[in-house]
């Protein structure tokens, strides 16, 4: 694969990530292109959240190079000001969201922008947040369906409330990518259609690259235009939603002898 | 093979095994046995020694019969004459006690929740969980709290004179020590999801341990600062004995003279106090957390 050109969201060049003995990427080779919709699926323990975790420079390659929002990830992403100001070019929801549970929904909503701030920035907008501040949160929240939530405590609300509120904060980034870590694995169906449908015209609307790993075939398949499918680490096939080979989803399920002995 | 089907022979075998065994319950709970058994022998002690002799006996029945009568005015036949009310003297050292322990505790605050901060290890960075610093802050606090706070009065004392700051000081070091260690586990054992979740997107460590972590602990934080503060004042109290004039120092000088009436009046005072305050904490504790 060539180098990144300036369409390009993320690339990645035969990345490696290794947990201990456990290899979670396996010589990955990957191109997602600024602006695509992009749905991982695969069994639990297929490299989806590493993979994730890789593309927002959380997690750094053994071998292999990952080129991400055009930053080309070295060992130190992540603890320098550049590196925290990269990841915070791209928004993340994490599958068990992150909020706060305690706090109020502008103060979770704010954090979003820690990654832009100093110290004492972040603790005056959660502390007090302006005028500028509360219009962005509260446009957000409407965007999301919840403006009346804007000064409640996060954890009076419900679950699909609370997703919504961690789609507000990751938009509040303003990011050029949002990633999404199993957003529907723990809502309930009516409620899991709701969000995805809601994270992909979002993303549809802003001209953001959205990557989201899942476990529903269906929705994947109704909401995403291309499916990457990841078994042990390696892309078991990586095509258009139509064009998914018979039996791909099956096989990608099915468990090996090895997994049933073991 | 049925699910509740007669066990297999392996199964059975393991059915009548003990569920302590191999564990070392039984070890620790023994050698606690064994420990007291040899403390008492060396000491001498015998349950005798807790049956007062002749004079003692009619000296604790007087203390005792003292209890239903709390003075309300002074027992000795002669009082200076510019001596204050003897409750108003009560209430003085009341005010006495409440002042020295909260400056105490604002100084162990103001001191410990930094301390903490740097103790914690959330702080450090990712793979060097016990850095420096932390090392560092977590010795000084170790050393804080190792000396009793009757025994840091004791030697500034000897350096300064004993001056109601000085007493604070004291009080307020060992304090400020365990306030640090306590918060700072309840830091480190804090949900780490939010935290990650931001410093995911870019997120400092110092911003997601006081904007994402402090936040989940602070109701458990206020909590244990007035379980301190009911403690400083209790602390406070015995301080008197070293002549500040807390509740202890009268409490000392009617003992002293053998004015148990009136030890008693300190003593309930000193019971309504700690009772009024956790009534206060604990009304404010429901409405944190």
């Amino acid at each position: 694969m060539d180098n990144a050109s300036e369409t390009d969201a993320f690339v990645l060049n035969g990345a490696s990530v290794r947990y201990g003995e456990h290899l979670a990427l396996d010589t990955l080779n990957l191109r997602i292109t600024e602006g695509e919709r992009v749905a991982l699926v695969g069994p639990s323990g297929s490299g989806k959240t590493t993979l994730l975790r890789l593309l927002n420079a959380s997690v750094i390659p053994q071998s292999g190079t990952v080129n991400s929002l055009g930053v080309a990830l070295s060992a130190d992403a992540g603890s320098t000001a550049a590196g925290r100001r990269h990841q915070s070019r791209i928004g993340l929801i994490p599958q068990d969201l992150g909020l706060v549970p305690n706090l109020r929904v502008i103060q979770n909503v704010v954090a979003g922008k820690f990654g832009t701030q100093g110290l004492l920035a972040a603790i005056r907008s959660v502390i007090s947040p302006n005028q500028r501040e509360r219009e962005k949160a509260y446009t957000l929240l409407a965007r999301v369906g919840i403006p009346e939530k804007l000064f409640e405590r996060t954890d009076t609300l419900s679950g699909g409330q609370q997703q919504r509120v961690a789609v507000a904060r990751a938009l509040y980034q303003q990011p050029e990518a949002l990633l999404a870590d199993e957003p529907v694995s723990s809502v309930d169906p009516a409620r899991a259609l709701d969000t995805v449908s809601l994270l992909t015209s979002l993303a549809e609307e802003e001209g953001v690259t959205l990557v989201m790993s899942l476990h529903n075939l269906d929705l994947a398949r109704e909401y995403f235009p291309r499916l990457i499918g990841l078994r042990s680490g390696q892309v078991a096939f990586d095509s258009p939603a139509a064009e998914v080979p018979e039996g791909a989803f099956e096989k990608l399920y099915e468990l090996s002898e090895e997994e049933l002995l073991g | 093979m049925s699910l509740l089907g007669a066990p297999s022979h392996q199964n059975s075998d393991q059915l009548g095994r003990s569920l302590w065994q191999g564990s070392s319950v039984r070890w620790i709970l023994l050698s606690i046995g064994a420990a007291l058994v040899v403390s008492f022998l060396v000491l001498g002690l015998s349950p005798r020694d807790l049956v007062p002799g002749e004079g003692g006996l009619q000296l604790t029945q007087r203390f005792f019969k003292a209890a239903i009568q709390p003075a309300t005015d002074y027992q000795a036949d002669t009082v200076p004459e510019d001596a204050p009310s003897f409750l108003g003297q009560v209430g003085s050292a009341v005010v006495a006690t409440i002042r020295l322990a909260a400056a105490g505790m604002g100084i162990a605050l103001l001191v410990g929740f930094p301390l903490g901060i740097f103790a914690c290890r959330h702080r450090c960075s990712p793979g060097s969980e016990n850095c420096l610093l932390r090392r560092v802050t977590r010795l000084t606090i170790a050393l804080m709290r190792s000396v009793h706070e009757l025994i840091w009065a004791v030697i500034f004392l000897a350096a300064f004179g004993l001056t109601e700051l000085v007493a604070a000081v004291a009080l307020a070091i060992p304090y400020a020590g365990t306030l640090a260690k306590i918060f700072a586990e309840m830091l480190d054992e804090s949900p780490s999801s939010p935290a990650s979740a931001l410093e995911s997107v870019g997120a400092s460590r110092t911003q997601t341990l006081l904007l994402a972590r402090l936040p989940g602990v602070i109701g458990e934080v206020v909590a244990y600062a007035f379980y301190r503060f009911e403690c400083a004042v209790r602390s406070s109290a015995v301080l008197g004995f070293l002549g500040i004039p807390t509740l202890g120092y009268f409490l000392k000088l009617s003992f002293d003279e053998l004015q148990f009436n009136e030890v008693w009046t300190y003593l309930y005072a000193l019971l309504a106090l700690v009772i009024i305050l956790d009534l206060w904490s604990r009304s404010l504790r429901s409405r944190l957390v």
